[in-house]
């Protein structure tokens, strides 16, 4: 059943020759210099660095990375914030997205503002923001204590808490965005002719909406991973040092030991789950019937 | 178009049992808007009903409120004796082909026709079986494993149809299902449909804003204006004997001729109308202002016996030839009165300015009260 799709969608996909040259590729020109430059160079020169020492080539950096449980606890680290932070995100963002896509005229402009707004202001103000709420004399502890939740201020800075939370609030239009923009698509008919066949919500959104917005579900999830996977200002002014993560061993090695193999080591691993990350993706959404359950 | 209109034998219109469905004083407001205004109608079971009417006079609203995709401000719904004002869309077993299709862009044509039998769990073996039937019934069979995005509108309908009779729904609502396919495809699949539908024996309610369409198809037209049904009935009802001027000048070409009753008896009237005096059947008091409509395949050249007969005298403005017929526009001082008159062979003398003698049978004549704000 599926071969005839996948002839049509190869049909229609490999139809340009492959290697004749298109002049509109030139228009992208000065953006790729720019990132040849500013990008790959500096990525060149990183991998080249993690395969030195002082004496020459090596692959201490990997050896000491991967096997060392203390580093291999930190990717686990890394990568735990990594998938948390992306299905939180994924689960608050998807009906805010499905809001967005959906709601008409002023209530749709104030969403938007509360959604995208956020992200005009940096990291970093948001974050210290956050740690004065969450102190035990701020707005949170006062709240749950005068509701009578809890008898006592407890401690929420510097927890695990307090750093999905600011993971979630600094990452979450970052999966909004892209799933807006499937949703914004979804043609409502679909969902009407779905149930006048007798299909209920339930069945409706497996079978209807939520293989048709895959594709966001995909390039958001892909997006907040690979860039919490690698966030440094939010764990490190949240919990700190009680929570290590992959950029947090990087900088150290950088600023502090001076170790620059070590870093590279850690910078190219985080790079190459990034990389197999986006690869597969794109190979998921690309794939006929990959957008299907 | 006649021909067709009579598709349906007569005895078969006598097996409609009456008031299978029952829309009864439905309002529907959006906002201040008020679309559908205590509208009320029954079909009968197996029957196939057009709602005609121009665009945005609340066709879709309706059919949306049936299907329970909209909720009716007032009013209630009910299909073979239960009451489905409540009930979900997806418990009501009502089929839509919708405008645009909504076919599933991610489901193979097999699968999109498949949709429904799953969701409402037949068992694999027979849902294949349906579906091949259902494929068999609109002659797609090759196309069962195909993408849906890779067909043509007229495929796309074809498939529209048979996801929707697939499930054997109660009632089927169709709205403009052939608005976006050309002229000859439309043509050939308004009789293809017919057959499909009248072989199922499904109840079907059709929409549509196209008078040859609602004409050929339908075992009645419900002429709708601005949220209202202005005329019910048979295809020929409607066309020889509307019941208001709005049908009389929606459905068909018609002539148009204002003027002041002057008189009447015996169940005629006498108009007084740029044309000259000129009766017709009906009652109205007289200095009424009132419209006069006459079909133009009523009016032959000539003058005719009187009494039965009026007879008028004016000049041809214009002359229309459409192959088989001519059509004559007659000119008065007025911009709104217009005669039309249809011949089928031509008098050799007939041109612009060329001053003609008409007639036409009294009975052929239908009177309306002029429109408000109309002032003659
Ligand atoms: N969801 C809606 N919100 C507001 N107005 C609507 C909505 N749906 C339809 N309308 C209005 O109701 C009227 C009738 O629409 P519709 O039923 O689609 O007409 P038709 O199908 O006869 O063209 C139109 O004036 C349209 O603008
Ligand atoms: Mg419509």
């Amino acid at each position: 059943m599926t071969l005839a799709r996948d002839d049509l969608a190869v049909a229609s996909t490999a139809k340009p020759a492959r290697w004749s040259f298109d002049a509109k590729a030139l228009i992208a020109a000065p953006g790729l210099i720019f990132m040849g430059l500013a990008f790959a160079v500096p990525v060149l020169m990183l991998i080249g660095d993690s395969f030195v020492d002082r004496d020459g080539l090596s692959l201490a950096g990997y050896r000491k990375v991967l096997g060392d449980p203390y580093y291999i606890g930190i990717i686990g680290n890394s990568l735990q914030l990594a998938c948390i932070t992306t299905a939180v995100c994924l689960a608050v963002g998807y009906p805010a997205a499905w809001a967005l896509a959906r709601i008409r005229g002023v209530w749709q402009v104030i969403l938007f503002a509360l959604i995208f707004l956020p992200l005009t202001v940096s990291i970093v103000v948001k974050t210290f923001g956050l740690t004065i709420m969450m102190r035990r004399d701020g707005i949170i502890n006062f709240l749950l204590v005068n509701l009578g939740f809890i008898e006592r201020p407890m401690r929420l800075v510097f927890t695990e808490f307090s750093l999905y939370f600011g993971m979630v609030n600094v990452f979450l239009p970052f999966m909004i965005l892209p799933l807006y923009s499937v949703m914004r698509m979804l043609d409502p008919r679909l969902l009407d002719a779905s149930a006048s066949l007798g299909a209920g919500p339930v069945h409706t959104f497996l079978r209807v909406t939520l293989p048709l917005t895959m594709p966001g579900v995909i390039a958001g999830g892909t997006l907040v991973f690979s860039i919490s996977v690698a966030a440094y200002v939010t764990p490190g002014l949240l919990v700190g040092d009680r929570f290590m993560t992959m950029s947090q061993v990087m900088a150290k090695a950088y600023l502090n030991i001076r170790d620059f193999q070590l870093g590279a080591s850690m910078a190219v691993i985080m790079l190459v789950i990034s990389a197999a990350l986006i690869l597969a993706s794109s190979y998921l959404v690309r794939t006929p019937g990959g957008e299907r359950r | 178009m006649s021909q067709q209109a009579t598709a349906l034998p007569p005895e078969a219109e006598a097996q409609h049992e009456p008031g299978y469905l029952a829309v009864s004083n439905v309002t529907k407001r959006f906002g201040a808007a008020t679309v559908l205004d205590s509208l009320s109608l029954s079909v009968g079971r197996a029957e196939f009903v057009s709602l005609l009417g121009p665009s945005g006079c609340g066709k879709t609203t309706l059919l949306r409120l049936i299907a329970g995709l909209l909720a009716p401000d007032q009013g209630a719904i009910e299909v073979g004796g239960r009451d489905l004002t409540r009930v979900a869309a997806h418990r009501r077993n009502i089929g839509v082909v919708f405008q645009n299709y909504a076919l599933f862009p991610h489901l193979t044509v097999a699968e999109n026709i498949a949709y429904g039998l799953r969701a409402k769990g037949v068992p694999k073996a027979e849902q294949a079986k349906k579906v091949a039937d259902a494929l068999g019934l609109v002659r797609m069979e090759a196309f069962a494993d195909r993408a849906v995005t890779a067909l043509s509108g007229g495929q796309q309908q074809r498939i529209a149809v048979a996801r929707a009779v697939v499930v054997e729904p109660s009632l089927l609502l169709l709205d403009e299902p052939f608005s976006a396919l050309d002229r000859k495809l439309r043509e050939t699949m308004q009789i293809e449909l017919r057959h499909i539908l009248r072989d199922l024996g499904i109840t079907s309610i059709f929409v549509t804003h196209d008078q040859d369409e609602a004409l050929v198809m339908s075992d009645r037209i419900a002429v709708m204006n601005e949220g209202r049904i202005e005329h019910l009935g048979t295809p020929s009802e409607v066309y020889a004997r509307p019941k208001s001027l709005y049908t009389m000048e929606f459905v068909g070409q018609s002539s148009r001729i204002g003027g002041v009753v002057t008189g009447g008896r015996d169940g005629l009237v006498e108009i007084d109308t740029p044309f000259g005096l000129i009766r017709a059947p009906g009652h109205f008091l007289s200095g009424s202002k009132v419209v006069v409509g006459v079909r133009p395949e009523a009016i032959a050249a000539g003058e005719g016996p009187a009494g039965e007969y009026n007879t008028v005298r004016g000049t041809v403005a214009e002359v229309i030839y459409f192959g088989s017929r001519t059509l004559l526009h007659f000119r008065t001082a007025q911009d709104d009165d217009r005669l039309h008159v249809e011949l089928n062979r031509l008098p050799d003398t007939v041109s612009p300015g060329v001053e003609m003698t008409v007639r036409w049978r009294v009975d052929d004549s239908r009177v309306f009260p002029a429109p408000a704000g109309d002032d003659r």
